[in-house]
């Protein structure tokens, strides 16, 4: 009998953790796509840049107006988002990036005027739509799929394999067409690029409008599965830490490093609480840092002397 | 250096002649100037436009018929951001430079509660809906300028759970708050603590912290608790993606709220919103809510929330005081308020002269039900 | 004390935190993205010692500061070692971990209700002494020999580590010294708004000290000061542009680091051998007389 009933109970909380693991797989994904498109800028002129979540809330807006307007379907949104968010990273890229690049800044500034850029983005949201919240309506129905006790909800899993398409779909651009070539060349080395007739400047604005895309997607994805707000581009401390973790010299890295985050802070919620949780993390995160400071997937840069 | 030199004339340019812009250049003879801070752009700016609009209504409704003491009354608004230092900058200001006679203050307390000792210096009133106690008591007694409007985090917390108790016979709950706000937390205490004097049982609070999105944790123990109830008061956007999250997950049961589960929360979260009862400052089938937002509306072009009642309530009030004190003094005109017993939209308010905060004014019960707010009644803080 | 009185104050305790912050990567190029949790400790850390236990000002302040210290020297003891990326995550992690201890510690902090009724003693005489002494203190050590071997650091740090000097222990020195001061200004916060919680203290008042240093220049002490002053009075200053003051702020930062992305002050100091040459011109005219 007492067998039974264990069996029972471990059969629960199998159950139980795999439901967490799906909530964490779930936000591990939203986390990823933010981190790669957050990651690829990183990788091409070598500074965080914290406009992305500029990029993500204007792409969610415009893409919500979109709706609004011509009640376009999820994909025609999400796309609408995606071109919006990429010709919004390059706008950013001419007001704040390539002044400071012709005057040969160093990398901390391109940093600090990121910053700033997406701080200008939620203000002028702030300024011109207003501080109303809004929401996408829902595209696919509220109902979840539910196998035994666990529940997957149809938009997350939606959301999940359209984040894995656009990844293939970058791996792709970048492996084998010959602009993403260029956007690799000048990310090894931006002096030799040029060296070989690259030309730099139109391949960082590229870059920009391809993390752009990336951005203006994920935006929109946060707008679908939460709320659409100004602060929305607060989440991208979230991206900045996957793809510390993960590993920043790399593609797979961001990707490792969101889901990762995801889960991790879901089962840390779970088991002991939100409020422990930022604590844990940090203990966490200095263990990594200490242990393996080139991330997950990534490469050491050695200090050139 | 040359460019250095530039840049510095460049600055002190901007500066001077947006300096020289933004001076305001005091009260003309025919105007009594009242201040107005709130969060006009950072996370609660929903609140401060509607408490805004309210108190400018009120304002244009007044000077329509006149104004007070034969002058016009004009509103000077400045944004906290949510942000006690700019608050407090806000209030200096319109007390030095801009000369008002009373301040209408934010309904939020973390802005409220610093403003308490500096009215205190500089003798200005403040009115507000600041529902945490510290902002209009201290342990040596009550704030002298500072006013509150609505019923406390405390009284609102027991009306939800006294409800809960006796009228829908509900007695396990689950609680779900934010822990990093005290808006919540001030109102999960309260509610836990008369659950449990009252013979009920909490079987499990979760706790989320702000910005959080994701509450599939939280959700996933509270459904495996089997709760009777899930207490829920957080802000509106946190309250719908918890509905959403937990009916989701397959959580049915009733939800108690606080009054952040009002508009736009059925537009944020749909079906979800359903089977949950909470107070609320206002309700629309209410012949003086109507009323009001009928004017509102024309005036405004947007649905009425109840921030811009509280606005409108305490401009009111703040008139009556200045008619009362026959002239432009800030402490006679503090007094003045103390003696309010206004009949306003939200209720009658009265000052207990103790706490300078309203006695027992009611709250009403609202269900979410098929998408739609339905009023039970109204309800006073709980005796016991 | 006046809106003007009131104004300053602000101004300088900013400027005092923002100097804090510069020390630390103007002399190690770290980038600290905790600041604010600093602010937060001497803030909390004082102001508890006031209202729970009635000590006087200036000894809260005092054992505020010495409390921080250790705190700064036990977080940095394994991350002064990495590389700048990492240092600023984790100074950011570790002000959200402050944070959270904070907002759980509701027993003793008040937690997310925050800590009030903390005695209001900062007036502006008080905020301006103080500023000048850090001011000295900080000018004084950047022109010692510590403070040179430090820009040797910050500028190429393999370089100097083969010339012998131990950046691990300069910069983590740097580092305490720079938790020092922030932390003192977080205390004269506490003082003077009486209410304190930890909302005040996220990582976005943290990037608000970070770019005020870079707009600053991060070479420069008066760079720093007078930028810092120059946007925190514009802050107050753009009021009257009602629903877009936050917007203009932020795109005037953009368009000035912009147009002078070594800070806005680059290198330039202002020095007595500035007033120096100020006063040879009447001097030299008045010699021409004779």
């Amino acid at each position: 009998m007492k067998a039974g009933l264990l069996l029972r109970n471990v059969k629960k909380e199998l159950e139980v953790f795999l439901q967490q693991l799906l909530n964490g797989l779930s936000s591990g994904g939203v986390y990823a796509l933010m981190a790669v498109g957050f990651g690829l800028i990183y990788n091409v002129l070598k500074f965080s840049n914290f406009s992305h979540g500029g990029v993500m809330l204007i792409g969610c807006y415009t893409a919500y107006f979109a709706f609004k307007i011509f009640h376009s379907s999820l994909f025609l949104t999400l796309l609408f988002g995606a071109i919006s968010g990429g010709f919004c990273a390059v706008i950013f890229e001419k007001l704040a990036i390539a002044p400071l690049r012709k005057r040969n800044a160093p990398k901390v500034y391109f940093f600090v005027n990121s910053i700033n850029g997406g701080l200008l983005a939620e203000y002028l949201i702030v300024a011109t739509v207003g501080v109303f919240f809004h929401t996408f309506p829902d595209f696919l129905g509220t109902a979840n799929i539910n196998i035994r006790q666990i529940s997957f909800s149809k938009l997350n899993l939606t959301m999940f394999t359209i984040s894995l398409i656009t990844l293939f779909g970058l791996m792709w651009y970048l492996y084998k067409t010959k602009s993403g070539r260029a956007i690799r060349a000048v990310a090894c080395d931006i002096n030799t690029a040029s060296l070989m007739g690259v030309d730099v400047n139109r391949v960082i604005s590229l870059t920009f409008f391809v993390s752009g895309l990336l951005g203006g997607l994920s935006g929109v994805f946060l707008g679908i599965s939460y709320t659409i707000y100004p602060q929305l581009g607060k989440m991208i401390v979230k991206g900045w830490m996957a793809s510390v973790i993960g590993g920043l010299g790399s593609l797979l890295g961001p990707v490792v490093g969101g889901i990762l985050l995801g889960v991790l802070e879901t089962f840390l919620t779970a088991y002991i609480g939100s409020s422990f949780t930022p604590i844990l993390e940090f203990i966490i995160l200095l263990m990594f840092l200490l242990i393996r400071p080139q991330g997950i997937a990534g490469i050491i840069v050695e200090e050139k002397v | 250096m040359k460019k250095l030199k530039v840049i510095i004339i460049l600055m002190t340019v901007i500066f001077l002649t947006f300096g020289l812009f933004s001076y305001s250049w005091g009260a003309g003879e025919e105007e009594i100037l009242v201040g107005n801070i709130q969060d006009m752009s950072a996370g609660t700016a929903i609140w401060g436009q509607n408490d805004t609009n309210g108190i400018l209504l009120a304002a244009e409704e007044i000077n329509a018929l006149g104004g007070i003491l034969g002058k016009k009354i004009r509103v000077i608004t400045y944004d906290t951001k949510g942000d006690p230092t700019e608050a407090i900058n806000a209030y200096n200001r319109l007390v030095d430079l801009d000369k008002v006679v009373a301040v209408l203050g934010p309904p939020t307390s973390n802005v409220g509660i610093p403003l308490a000792p500096i009215a205190e210096r500089k003798k200005v009133p403040v009115i507000g809906d600041f529902m945490d106690e510290r902002a209009t008591t201290h342990s040596g007694g009550v704030w002298n300028f500072m006013f509150l409007t609505e019923p406390s985090c405390s009284e609102q917390a027991e009306i939800a759970a006294s409800y809960a108790l006796k009228e829908l016979k509900l007695s396990k709950f689950a609680v779900i708050y934010n822990k990093a706000n005290s808006y919540s937390v001030n109102m999960a205490i309260p509610f836990m603590a008369y659950v449990i004097k009252h013979g009920g049982e909490i079987l499990i609070t979760e706790t989320y912290l702000f910005g959080d999105t994701e509450f599939g944790a939280q959700c996933t123990k509270i459904k495996n608790a089997n709760p009777e109830a899930v207490f829920v008061p957080g802000y509106v956007q946190d309250n719908a993606l918890i509905a959403k999250q937990l009916r989701g997950i397959g959580v049915d049961v009733p939800i108690i709220g606080n009054n952040s589960w009002y508009v736009p929360l059925i537009e944020l979260a749909g079906p979800a919103a359903n089977n949950t009862y909470f107070p609320n400052n206002m309700a629309t089938d209410i012949p003086r809510f109507q009323e009001f937002m009928k004017r509102y509306e024309k005036r405004f072009g947007m649905e009425a929330l109840i921030h811009a009642l509280m606005g409108y309530d305490n401009m009111n009030i703040l008139t009556e005081a200045i008619k009362k004190a026959g002239k432009l003094d800030p402490i006679a005109i503090k007094d003045a308020i103390e003696q309010t017993d206004h009949a306003g939209v939200m209720g009658r308010i009265k000052f207990n002269p103790q706490t300078h905060r309203p006695d027992r004014m009611p709250l009403i019960m609202l269900k979410i039900e098929n998408e739609e707010f339905v009023t039970l009644g109204e309800y006073l803080p709980p005796l016991d | 004390m006046s809106f003007y009185q009131g104004v300053i104050i602000i101004v300088v305790i900013n400027v005092i935190a923002v100097i804090g912050n510069f020390l630390l990567t103007g002399m190690t190029g770290l980038l600290s993205f905790g600041q604010a949790s600093f602010m937060a400790l001497g803030a909390y850390i004082s102001g508890l010692l006031a209202v729970k236990f009635n000590i006087p000002f200036p000894l809260a302040i005092l054992l505020a500061i010495i409390a921080s210290v250790f705190v700064g020297f036990i977080i940095a003891l394994p991350v002064v070692k990495l590389r700048r990326d990492y240092f600023a995550l984790t100074t950011f992690a570790f002000g959200e971990f402050l944070k959270a201890v904070l907002n759980l510690s509701v027993t003793i902090t008040g937690g997310a209700t925050g800590l009030a009724g903390i005695p209001y003693k900062v007036n502006i005489w008080i905020v301006l002494i103080s500023l000048i002494i850090v001011i000295l203190l900080v000018r004084n050590f950047r022109n010692s020999k510590f403070g040179k071997e430090c820009l040797a650091i910050r500028d190429d740090e393999l370089a100097a580590r083969s010339c012998g000097i131990d950046s691990s222990r300069k910069k983590m020195t740097v580092f305490l010294f720079s938790v020092a001061i922030t932390s003192f200004a977080g205390c004269l916060y506490g003082f003077y708004t009486c209410y304190i919680d930890p909302s005040m203290f996220g990582w976005t008042k943290s990037s608000e000290l970070v770019i005020m240093v870079f707009f600053g220049g991060l070479n420069s002490l008066t760079g720093v000061i007078i930028g810092t002053t120059f946007l925190t009075l514009s802050l107050e200053i753009l009021r009257f542009t009602g629903a877009w003051r936050m917007f203009i702020y932020v795109l005037i930062m953009i368009i000035l680091i912009d147009f002078r992305p070594q800070g806005v002050f680059a290198n330039w100091e202002l020095e007595w051998t500035t007033f120096e040459k100020l006063l040879q011109v009447p001097l030299s005219i008045i010699k021409k007389e004779k």
